[in-house]
């Protein structure tokens, strides 16, 4: 015995940390909401491309769109551009979609909407490996012994690849410096000061991308934001000369070229990396991209619906299910927090009810009826039924006909007040389908044997248990944000498991029996 | 709250057996479901104890089929009064006791109530479609030999016949009660029909106080006698059937339930492997401590691999268990 309870422990933990394992897998690595109304929000981006054709000629565009992969998921993507045909490639680091129609003419608007949202996000951006090493930009005359100066000073300034980045970033942005100007060539354009930058670096053998961002705030005409990144091993020396093979162990770092911080603010998405420019336009001409962004708030499971597609989430769970399914499953995971309910009353408070389960199936029949109709119902019907049964007893008919008549009574008795009540303006009559009339009946019968086992008293008693826990399972049963729970996290059946278990080998008393016992303590 | 939290300690301290724990520690650790039948089935019960050489009530007949119905009169041809019981009941459901036959065609029960031919083969059709029985299986009707009390308890019992439960551990009586029917309980020893439960002292077979549901009294409902100090006749008798029905059933925990007749003396009526917990309150003593005594007895006597005769184990229950000087 002492075996078995060892055995039975180390079920009990094993399904416990299952449940907990898989759980905890869900909410912190699948980042399912743990309620159904926690919100998050849901970013739209519009952009709307306008250009111009002088004439009839066939246009091509290529236009950037944000990678799949990133901090942020796509959770739907638009494409409006009538007329034209359409073709989205991969690159490395970008997606690029192409555009082109054979002829057109005049004022050309092409659009592009995208749905983002930062749970459920895979963020598996960084996984795309960059350059750790790159050849020096040839430069030649005073330009060159002026980059070797810079070059000479910042990396006395600097420990690491990332402090040498940022030091460049600086030392481009002081205008005192001589050597600076005279790289910029009085050009003071973020674009200029950017290729300056890429150029020291370049010396350094450090290589840089451009990445162009966009600020996730409500807005109607945003530009993108020049970020550059670059992707570097934490704890490499600034010598970055002879370290031409690598692990590629590094990650990417952004810098912002206009004051040097490191870091791309969490409301910031890439949109396009590299010096491209965001569209080209094949035979058009001024040619506007236009971004205005918008964020709307929505529940996150409805988030994870939509973003099905990316997202892992959904993949294995019961929300990929057809909707009338899923209702289905809904009320069967339910069922064992039913069976638990009475499983509790009975074990620990000790109420008296009709078999095991029959009260799990009573709740099953409220779902049809209601509860408070439903109660009404169940009481009225029984009560006839049970009526019925005590006249025939005085016939004595032997016992399979004579349920027989109490089952076929029960039936026309259903019907009889679900048309009552109909007539009364309760429309829940009319809700008795199959399934409540199978268990009433199941419940009459079990009741009158009952009855004649044990007398009046006692099947009223159990009756009155079985009505009691029944309501009781009915109202857990249908309490929505477990309902949720248990839809979304399937694995809280095996704790449930785990705990049942536990109380297969409860032997402390019932709560009634405190009472029952108390006469012993006077 | 915190008054229930005493009452749950004190009631453990006491050492009362909830049922929980009467499931979990000893019906399920002691008695192997394969046994059931020898308690549950009161036909093979018979068998065993007839084989065993242990008294039984004697059994007329078996009804086990709609058609055997007919061979009813048959049976009872020659016995005015008899007993017509559920092989297969519990808890006393189902059973009619005769005590006479009016005319040809009536009969009269104890209660003296007069029942119709056809109303007895009304209740035997009953008991064979499994009304009565566990699991409500079908199932067979007994007519047996109608135990007749002996007068020692007339003045504690209303009609019926009394019976004694005595809670056997294995193969220790651990516990003894004597059931008196009551007005309320129709002449039944049932407790859980309004019957009362007297304890009785395990070392000389005296009564003490009672309990009447789930009270402790002193005197019977129905006569005001006090049910306590009544010394019940040939109790060593009683208490070494009982003990012996441990290798009869091989069932751990088990409540055996006698009667005293007036010309045969004590008989088992019938054996329970589910008893209920009311004698603890007849007793006004807890039977998981009486149990943790006996458990602890057998582990020792494990450990010096030995085992004990019927006497043996009568003599270490009365050591231990007797509550009167």
């Amino acid at each position: 015995m002492r075996s078995l309870t060892m055995h039975l422990k180390i079920a009990i933990i094993i399904l416990f940390a299952l449940g907990i394992a898989i759980i905890g897998y869900q909410i912190f690595v699948l980042k399912t909401p743990l309620t159904e109304s926690e919100v998050d929000n849901l970013w739209t981006i519009d952009a709307k491309i306008n250009f111009e054709v002088s004439g009839n000629k066939p246009v091509n565009i290529e236009f950037y769109i944000p990678p799949k992969s990133g901090d942020y998921s796509v959770s739907n993507e638009l494409f409006l551009a009538s007329g034209y045909g359409q073709n989205i490639t991969s690159q490395k680091f970008n997606r690029l979609v192409t555009w082109s129609a054979r002829s057109v003419s005049g004022q050309q608007t092409l659009f592009y909407r995208l749905n983002l949202t930062k749970r459920f996000s895979d963020e598996i951006e960084n996984s795309e490996k960059g350059d750790l090493w790159r050849a020096p930009i040839a430069v030649a005359g005073p330009e060159k012994e002026a980059v070797e100066r810079l070059v000479k000073d910042i990396r006395s300034k600097s420990a690491n690849v990332s402090t040498f980045i940022t030091t460049t970033i600086n030392t481009i942005n002081d205008s005192t410096n001589s050597d600076v100007q005279l790289l910029l060539n009085n050009k003071n354009s973020l674009e200029n000061k950017v290729k300056a930058i890429e150029l020291i670096l370049s010396q350094a053998y450090i290589p840089i991308q451009q990445a162009h961002t966009l600020v996730l705030n409500q807005s109607t005409n945003q530009t993108p934001t020049l970020w550059i990144r670059s992707y570097i091993e934490a704890n490499k020396s600034v010598d970055n000369r002879d370290s031409i093979v690598s692990g590629g162990n590094g990650s990417w770092y952004y810098f912002n070229p206009i004051n040097g911080s490191v870091g791309l603010p969490a409301d910031q998405v890439v949109w396009w990396v590299g010096s491209g420019n965001i569209i080209n336009v094949e035979n058009g001409s001024k040619v506007r991209v236009n971004f205005s962004l918008d964020k709307s708030e929505l529940t996150a499971i409805n988030l994870a619906k939509l973003t099905a597609e990316g997202s892992s989430l959904t993949e294995y769970s019961f929300y990929t299910l057809p909707i009338s399914t899923q209702l289905a499953y809904q009320i069967m995971l339910l069922i064992p927090f039913g069976v638990l309910i009475i499983l509790l009353l009975r074990n620990v408070i000790g109420i008296n009810t009709l078999g095991t389960f029959t009260p799990v199936l009573v709740a099953l029949a409220f779902r049809e009826t209601g509860l408070a109709f439903g109660v009404v119902f169940f009481s009225i019907i029984v009560f006839f039924g049970l009526l019925l049964r005590s006249y025939l007893e005085h016939l004595k008919l032997q016992m399979l006909p004579r349920l027989s008549i109490v089952l076929t009574f029960v039936v026309l008795l259903i019907i009889f007040v679900g048309l009552f009540s109909h007539k009364l303006g309760f429309e829940q009559g009319l809700s008795i389908s199959l399934f409540p009339m199978v268990i009433l009946t199941m419940t009459i019968e079990r009741l009158s044997i009952t009855w004649e086992e044990r007398g009046a008293n006692f099947a009223l008693k159990v009756a009155i248990g079985t009505l009691i826990t029944a309501s009781i399972a009915y109202m857990v049963m249908g309490y929505q944000p477990l309902i949720y729970l248990v839809f979304t996290f399937p694995a809280i059946l095996l704790l449930l498991i785990a705990f049942m278990l536990a109380m297969g080998r409860y032997r402390g008393y019932r709560l009634l029996e405190l009472f029952r016992f108390k006469a012993m303590l006077k | 709250m915190i008054s229930l939290i005493k009452t749950w300690k004190k009631l453990n301290e006491k050492g009362i057996m909830g049922i929980n724990q009467r499931n979990a520690d000893y019906i399920l650790k002691y008695n192997n479901r394969r046994n059931y039948p020898f308690v549950d089935d009161k036909i093979l019960t018979k068998q065993r104890a007839i084989a065993a050489g242990i008294s039984v009530p004697e059994l007329y007949g078996v009804i086990r089929t709609e058609h055997d119905i007919s061979e009813f009169e048959e049976i009872v041809k020659n016995h005015d009064d008899f007993v017509i019981k559920p092989a297969q009941g519990s808890g006393g459901d189902g059973i009619i006791v005769i005590a006479d036959r009016y005319d040809k065609d009536r009969y009269k029960t104890v209660s003296g109530k007069l029942m119709r031919h056809s109303e007895i083969e009304y209740q035997l059709s009953n008991i064979i479609t499994g009304l009565y029985s566990l699991g409500g299986m079908r199932d067979s009707a007994i007519i047996e030999y109608r135990v007749k009390p002996d007068p020692i308890f007339k003045s504690i019992s209303y009609e019926g016949v009394p019976d004694i439960r005595i809670i056997v551990l294995l193969g220790y009586p651990i516990m003894a009660m004597l059931r008196l029917p009551t007005r309320q309980s129709n002449g039944k020893a049932n407790l859980h029909q309004g019957a009362i439960g007297v304890g009785v002292d395990l070392a000389t077979g005296t009564t003490l106080n009672g309990s009447w549901f789930n009270e402790q009294i002193v005197r019977h409902p129905d006569t005001d006698n006090m049910v306590s100090n009544i010394q019940l006749p040939l109790w060593d008798k009683f208490i070494h059937l009982a003990t012996s029905c441990y290798e009869l059933v091989d069932l751990g925990y088990i409540g055996v339930d006698l009667v005293l007749d007036e010309t045969k003396g004590p008989l088992i009526l019938e054996l329970n492997a589910r008893p209920g917990l009311n004698i603890q309150i007849a007793n006004d003593v807890g039977l998981a401590k009486r149990a943790s005594v006996v458990e602890a007895h057998i582990a020792k006597l494990k450990q010096a691999n030995k085992t004990e005769t019927v006497e043996e184990r009568i003599a270490f229950s009365i050591k231990h268990f007797s509550v009167l000087g």
